[in-house]
């Protein structure tokens, strides 16, 4: 703005009008979207995720719980320094590498399988 | 010991605060100002947004602190770094995508969101604030520590440094979580550790390479039951990592979900990346430096080994690259967690909003872990910093991942397993760090590591809860669930179309 | 009898008189009102206490949750054993003890949802000291539609109960009109969002499809260019689904309203953005932004006098549009350097008085913001004859119940 027409401004609001807002959840109208799309559906697309997830968080869980007692066991501090150090972070990329591919695959299928419904 | 030439260290810290400053105020202005709608609504790619994640995400622990806990514990202490880096696994496979689907900006919104009640709301406002303050304690600690390595100041110098700096540029909104400030923290933390690592790296082999030895210290954990704490460090940092505060806010700039999870797995491999580089500076800091296995110091190692190993103007040079890399750090995250603390007071404590609320509790957020980092124990960093990963773990993870994956998640359910394994981590680190409970023993084993038994309790009371209560079951939660999962390709397809 | 007699009988009855009712004056109202309250008083709190928890559910309509939330205060409203709350298929909630009774209610109330009486009925219970053996009706109406009933139960008959079911009941009905009441004011809203997408259209299609037109023969590409514009504005102002919008796509459709300005106006606009990328994806009321930027774009070209080709080439005409990230909030201002608005008509305008139809959208804008937001949250206009305008709005970056796309 040019500086000679900047003091000429006011500052105008509204006046509050002390309205209730609108309730905060507002589920009517979302729920009505939810039951077009089939709860069914979602659920599948759900179960189809969260195995995927499990797969990997298992796989994760084994080896971080197996690890500790096989480095008491082994008692080799060079081998722990060059698991934990180095090894450890390639397999864990990777593993979230696959973890999206296949993330990614089940919302694609999902979606073949539900524009291939009949319209609700 | 040889006295190190300070002036460079000052000048490049001085660089890092000036530049962050500068790039969180003036970057936007110069680098989004456009007459281009295309240029000016492109969303922060992936890989950028990673970077600015990563750069938030790595902290003074594990700047410092991971390579002195190897140092003093030995490699066993790598557990730290896997974790920070694992928990980002976790995050992905089980809250990402569907934590960005829900909208959520704060984990307080995402809580009242998914379970329509303010009184979760609240309570998760007031975890969050709790495990931002023990994760500020220890930054501002390394930062006092940094300082007295640097100049000799007295310790608590740098803690109040810091947190003004913070404080000032945070209300003064110079250094807002804007992408490119963070992505620049990440690219410089990396290199200042990089860089010296090479060098120390080709020293090390020009003195013969000698053999690092490990197993002397090997027995000797801070623990007696370190089984015990070892799992108690797993558990907590793989579970945690999601709850973060600052983490979370970050993937609310993730223009979808499918974006969130790519971020997520290109945060594991720069986090990863980084965390290469630690282990060295703990082992040489063995065979340099091994008078601070005694002293209480060690997490100053990495920024004593230039002059150590090197001396002269190059190390010199490659100590001032280090704390310059060192306050890029505290900076950054702090400056994060400051943030989100303050965010979640202005909406959650204070009474109304505005610009004026946000500075008080900008003030407020800092200014408490600041007390907290003045008057408690030193704590060593690293473990610091694993407190606060328990208090989430056993707090925000049952929340998100039963909140993300189960339906009959209720209110109160939510509020016995916040109350029940947030509350007594929280409890349990509070006596921790009071000095009430003395190492040998199972007492103080199990509440320094409490998060082997406080995450489950969290989950079972979380699910015992909410299965008593199935009345309570929020309605919308159907809506939501399918929100959280629903790719948005079928979402926006039903809408606009507006693709050619 | 003697007259003495007679004269000490009659003063003993004025005396007894006169005490009665002196001490009957004093139990009723006490000579010095107590300052913390009489019992009556504090019933009178406790029941008004009562009713106002009972009431929030209810604002949300006749629904299991709603009748679930409130039929435990309303039955200590009533005193009674068991009570329940109906929709005209089914029993929403049955608060108290017996609850197996609660399986042949409806086929009692049949002919109360039928005609809207109340009724009391016998609830044919074996046991003799059964608490709810006796039960009394009372329908639920809005807007002379019955949508369900109330049945409380006693004992036995009780003509207190009935009275004061009907009372309950008529206190329930209050708060279900307003319900009825808050949805309209919602349809209202989709309404005027309605009429808004229907307000831009008559004048702006036809001067963007006469400016395409003029591009036809000239610059056939830029002329296809713009229709295709123009075909996904529209769409995106018509789009059926949806209260909400992102602020990426807003600011895409701020665009393509532009590019059709642009057409016709040439070089005299000009275009400064300056967007955080944090802030792209903010959930915020659909139509939110481009009225704004229409207003600015009225005031600044088409509100001149000259006709807009015959203007010289150097007046320019400028908007600048910024989000910023501040916070748990987005901040948004519009800035224009036409020819401003006096104050005096803008506070018009925001108070609804205005008769022209200018400014129509700064209004609607200011209350759907404040109805989605809160009143902190209307718009901050800045402005004054000659001095363009400053508009700023605060999008929170999350609230329940906003949910973009």
């Amino acid at each position: 703005m040019s500086p000679e027409t900047a003091p000429r401004r006011e500052v105008v609001t509204g006046e509050p009008r002390r309205v209730r807002p609108l309730p905060r959840y507002r589920t009517q109208a979302e729920i009505e979207e939810q039951t077009a799309l089939g709860g069914a559906y979602v659920r599948s697309l759900m179960r189809s995720q969260l195995r995927a997830g499990l797969t990997v968080f298992a796989v994760l869980a084994l080896v971080a719980g197996t690890l500790p007692l096989l480095f008491a066991a082994l008692n080799s501090a060079a081998l722990v320094w060059a698991v934990l150090g180095f090894a450890t972070y390639p397999p864990l990329t990777l593993a979230a590498w696959w973890y999206v591919r296949r993330a990614e695959r089940n919302e694609r299928d999902f979606a073949r399988l539900v524009e291939g419904r009949p319209t609700p | 010991m040889s006295t190190p030439d300070h002036t460079a260290s000052w000048v490049a810290v001085a660089l890092v605060v000036l530049a962050t400053v500068l790039v969180g105020g003036f970057g936007l202005r110069i680098s989004r100002t456009t007459s281009d709608f295309y240029v000016a609504s492109r969303t922060v790619r992936p890989r950028l947004n990673a970077a600015a994640i990563s750069g938030e995400y790595l902290s003074a622990a594990s700047f410092l602190g991971v390579a002195g806990l190897v140092l003093l514990h030995g490699p066993d202490m790598l557990w730290y770094p896997v974790g920070y880096t694992a928990g980002y696994l976790v995050l992905l496979v089980f809250v990402a995508a569907p934590l960005r689907r829900s909208g959520a900006y704060t984990l307080p919104d995402f809580a009242e969101g998914r379970l329509e009640s303010l009184h979760v709301r609240r309570l998760v406002s007031i975890l969050v604030v709790g495990a931002g303050w023990l994760y500020l304690v220890p930054q501002l600690q390394g930062a006092g520590l940094t300082l007295k390595i640097l100049t000799g100041a007295p310790g608590w110098l740098g803690d109040v440094l810091v947190a003004t700096v913070v404080m000032v540029a945070v209300a003064a909104g110079g250094m807002r979580s804007i992408t490119f400030v963070q992505v620049f923290q990440y690219w410089l933390k990396l290199t200042a550790l990089l860089v010296p690592a090479l060098f120390l790296v080709l020293a090390w082999q020009g003195d013969g390479r000698p053999r690092v030895s490990f197993d002397d210290q090997f027995a000797v954990f801070r623990a007696d039951h370190p089984l015990y704490a070892t799992y108690g460090l797993i558990v907590a940092t793989f579970l945690g990592t999601m709850g973060l505060p600052h983490v979370v806010v970050r993937f609310y700039t993730s223009p979808n979900g499918r974006d969130a999870r790519r971020t997520t797995v290109a945060v594991l491999a720069l986090v990863g990346l980084f965390y290469l580089l630690p282990p060295i500076y703990g082992a040489l800091g063995r065979l340099y430096a091994p008078e601070l296995r005694h002293g209480g110091d060690a997490d100053a190692a990495v920024l004593l080994l230039p002059a150590r190993v090197i001396g002269g103007l190059g190390g010199d040079l490659l100590g001032a690259l280090i704390a310059g890399g060192a306050f890029a750090a505290f900076l950054s995250t702090a400056s994060g967690l400051t943030m989100a603390v303050a965010g979640v007071i202005t909406q959650d404590v204070l009474p109304s909003r505005g610009v004026r609320h946000f500075r008080l509790a900008t003030v407020l957020a800092i200014a408490v872990p600041l007390a907290g980092s003045l008057l408690v124990s030193r704590v060593p960093v690293a473990d610091a910093v694993g407190m606060a990963f328990a208090v989430s773990a056993s707090s925000f993870c049952p929340l998100l991942v039963l909140g993300i994956w189960w339906r009959r998640l209720t209110p109160p359910g939510a509020i016995a397993g916040l109350l029940l394994g947030g509350g007594s981590a929280l409890l349990a680190v509070a006596i921790t760090v009071s000095g009430a409970v003395t190492p040998p023993g199972w007492p103080h084993a199990l509440l320094a590591w409490p998060a082997v038994w406080s995450v489950p309790v969290g989950f079972l009371a979380m699910i015992l809860v909410s299965l008593a209560t199935p009345g309570r079951i929020p309605p919308g939660t159907n809506a939501a669930m399918t929100r959280f999962h629903l790719p948005e390709a079928l979402t926006s397809a039903r809408g606009a179309g507006r693709e050619r | 009898m003697t007259g003495a007699g007679v004269a000490v009988l009659v003063v003993l009855v004025a005396l007894l008189l006169g005490t009665g009712f002196l001490l009957g004056r004093r139990t009723a109202r006490p000579v010095r009102p107590s300052d913390v309250g009489t019992p009556v008083e504090h019933a009178t709190f406790e029941t008004l206490h009562t009713a106002s928890l009972a009431a929030p559910p209810l604002r949300a309509g006749l629904t299991e949750e709603s009748a679930r939330r409130s039929a435990r205060r309303l039955r200590s409203l009533l005193g009674t054993d068991a009570l329940c709350l109906t929709d005209r298929e089914r029993v929403l909630v049955w608060d108290g003890a017996g609850h197996h009774h609660g399986k042949d209610v409806m086929g009692h109330i049949e002919e109360l949802l039928e005609g809207g009486r109340g009724t009391a009925f016998d609830s044919g219970c074996a046991d003799l000291d059964c608490p709810l053996r006796w039960a009394v009706a009372v329908p639920l109406t809005v807007e002379n539609r019955v949508l369900g009933a109330l049945v409380a139960y006693a004992p036995r008959e009780s003509a207190v109960l009935a009275r004061a079911a009907g009372e309950v009941a008529r206190w329930v009905c209050v708060q279900l009109e307003l319900a009825e009441l808050d949805r309209s004011r919602t349809q209202l809203i989709e309404a005027e969002i309605k009429a808004l997408r229907a307000q831009i259209s008559p004048h702006f299609i036809f001067n963007s499809l006469a400016a395409i037109a003029s591009f036809v023969r000239t610059d056939p590409e830029q002329a296809r260019e713009l229709l295709l514009e123009f075909a996904d504005f529209t769409r995106y102002s018509f789009r059926r689904h949806g209260e909400f919008t992102t602020l990426a796509d807003e600011l895409h459709s701020i665009d393509q309203y532009l590019a059709l300005v642009r057409a016709r106006f040439g070089k005299r606009l000009s275009v400064t953005l300056q967007v955080a990328p944090e802030v792209l994806p903010v959930a915020l009321p659909f139509l939110c932004l481009q009225p704004l930027v229409e207003n600015a774009v009225k005031h600044g070209l088409e509100g001149a006098s000259t006709p807009p080709r015959e203007q010289p080439a150097d007046t320019s005409f400028r908007i600048t549009i910024s989000a910023l990230d501040a916070g748990s909030e987005a901040e948004v201002v519009i800035e224009d350097n036409g020819s401003g608005m006096d104050p005096d008509r803008l506070r018009r305008i925001l108070r609804g008085e205005a008769t022209t139809s200018t400014g129509i959208g700064l209004l609607n804008v200011d209350e759907r913001l404040r109805q989605v937001y809160g009143d902190g949250y209307g718009l901050v206009i800045e402005t004054g004859i000659g001095a363009g305008m400053k508009i700023t709005l605060r999008l929170p970056k999350y609230r329940a119940g906003v949910h973009g796309s």
